[in-house]
C-alpha cells in the first residue's frame, strides 16, 4: 500500500515534469546524424565501386572486340612494331596473377561481386580468349597485338584499384568497432 | 511542453513515422524526437541531476535510438524501448562519474517509522529539492521505482545490485526525503 510520499508523488506526477531540452540538443543531434549519413554514403560508394569498375572493364572489353571486328577486313601482315608481345605477356601475366592471388585472399562476401563479375576479373576471360584466338590467326596484326597490350594494362589498373579499395575497407571495421565500443 | 513518458504511446505518432525512421527519413526522426524528447529529458534531468549531463545523455541516447530503430520489432512499445535506452545511458553517465550504486548511506531503517508524515507539509517543490539532494544511489533507485515505474527486480538488473539492496535503498531514500522535507518545513 503506498505511503503518503508515494501517494503524494502519484497525485502530483505531472507537476514533477519540467520543460523539454534546449534546441541545441537537436542541433547537435542533427549534425551528428548528418555525419553518420555521409559515412554511409561513402560506404555505399565503396560497395558499388567494385561493380562499377567491373562494368567499366566489360565496356572496355566490348570496345576492344568492336574495334577488332571493325578492322578485321584490314588484316595485314605488318612488320612487328609493337614490342615483343611474348615479353609483354610474361610481364603482365605475372603481375596480374600476383594481384589476383591477393584479391582471392579476401572472402567473396567482402568483394560483393557475383560469379559472372568474378569470372570477368580473371586473366583468361572471354575477351582474352577472343584476342588470343585472333592473334593466333593473325600473328602479325598490329591492331590486335595493341589491343592485347591494352587489355593487360586495363586489367592491371583495375586490379590495383580493387586492392587499394580493399585495403581501405579492411582498415575501416576496427575503427568503427572502436567508435561503437566508446559509445557503449 | 510538459510530458510524462508514462502517458505516451506509439499511437500518438503518425502511423508511418517508425517505418519512415527505419528507412532513414530524418524528418520522421525529428517527429519521433519531438514526441519523446521532453519526457526523456526529464528522466535524464532527474537521474543525472544537472542540465549539462542531462542534455549530453539525451543526445547520446537518441543517437542510439537512430542507430538501432531498424531492429525495433513491430510489437515492441516504442516509448518503453526509448525509455530503456535513455535510462541505460543515464546509468552509464553516472558510472562514468564514478558513482557506485552499492554505497549505502548510514541511515537506520528503524528511523523509517520515526518520522510522522502528518507532522510536516509536502509540496512538489520541497519533494523535488529533497530528491535532488539525495546521494546518487538513493536518488537513482527512487527515481526508477517511483517515477519510471520499474520493479525492484528490473532496477536491480539495470544497476547491477541485488534486489534486496534495491529495496533497502528505496526505503532509505524515501526516509531521507521525508527528513529533508521536514527540515525544510522547520526552516520556513
Amino acid at each position: 500500500m503506498p505511503d503518503n510520499l508515494e501517494s503524494f508523488i502519484q497525485q502530483h506526477r505531472e507537476e514533477f515534469e519540467g520543460p523539454g531540452p534546449s534546441p541545441r540538443v537537436w542541433d547537435a543531434l542533427e549534425k551528428e546524424l548528418g555525419e553518420r549519413r555521409k559515412g554511409k554514403v561513402v560506404q555505399l560508394l565503396g560497395r558499388t565501386w567494385f561493380k562499377a569498375a567491373v562494368i567499366a572493364v566489360l565496356l572496355a572489353n566490348a570496345g576492344v572486340l568492336y574495334y577488332m571486328a571493325k578492322t578485321r577486313h584490314q588484316q595485314q601482315d605488318l612488320a612487328v612494331v609493337v614490342p615483343e608481345l611474348q615479353d609483354a605477356k610474361v610481364y603482365y601475366t605475372s603481375r596480374i596473377n600476383e594481384k589476383l592471388e591477393l584479391i582471392n585472399t579476401y572472402p567473396a562476401s567482402e568483394l560483393g561481386l557475383d560469379s559472372a563479375a568474378l569470372q570477368e576479373l580473371q586473366l583468361r576471360n572471354d575477351t582474352y580468349k577472343t584476342l588470343e584466338k585472333e592473334l593466333n590467326n593473325n600473328p602479325g596484326n598490329q591492331r590486335i597485338r595493341g589491343a592485347m597490350i591494352r587489355y593487360y594494362q586495363m586489367k592491371l589498373d583495375l586490379l590495383d584499384k580493387i586492392l587499394e579499395a580493399l585495403h581501405e575497407k579492411h582498415a575501416a571495421p576496427s575503427q568503427q568497432k572502436k567508435q561503437y565500443e566508446a559509445e557503449i | 511542453m510538459k510530458a510524462s513518458v508514462n502517458n505516451l504511446n506509439q499511437t500518438q505518432l503518425a502511423g508511418n513515422v517508425i517505418d519512415r525512421c527505419k528507412k532513414g527519413d530524418v524528418r520522421a526522426f525529428r517527429e519521433l524526437y519531438d514526441a519523446y524528447s521532453a519526457a526523456m529529458y526529464n528522466i535524464c534531468l532527474r537521474m543525472t541531476g544537472n542540465v549539462s549531463d542531462a542534455e549530453d545523455t539525451l543526445q547520446e541516447a537518441f543517437i542510439q535510438v537512430h542507430r538501432n530503430i531498424g531492429k525495433l520489432e513491430r510489437d515492441t512499445s516504442i516509448s518503453a524501448w526509448i525509455k530503456r535506452i535513455v535510462v541505460n545511458h543515464c546509468l552509464n553517465t553516472l558510472r562514468k562519474k564514478k558513482v557506485y550504486f552499492e554505497e549505502v548511506e548510514e541511515v537506520e531503517v528503524a528511523e523509517e517509522t520515526a518520522i510522522d508524515e502528518n507532522s510536516f507539509t509536502m509540496t512538489v517543490a520541497a519533494v523535488k529539492t529533497a530528491i535532488h539532494g539525495l546521494p546518487h544511489g538513493y536518488r537513482t533507485v527512487l527515481n526508477l521505482y517511483l517515477f519510471e515505474e520499474y520493479s525492484h527486480r528490473e532496477i536491480a538488473e539495470m544497476m547491477g545490485i541485488t534486489e534486496s539492496t534495491a529495496k533497502t535503498q528505496y526505503m532509505r531514500a524515501k526516509e531521507k526525503v521525508r527528513q529533508i522535507v521536514k527540515q525544510q518545513n522547520l526552516i520556513h
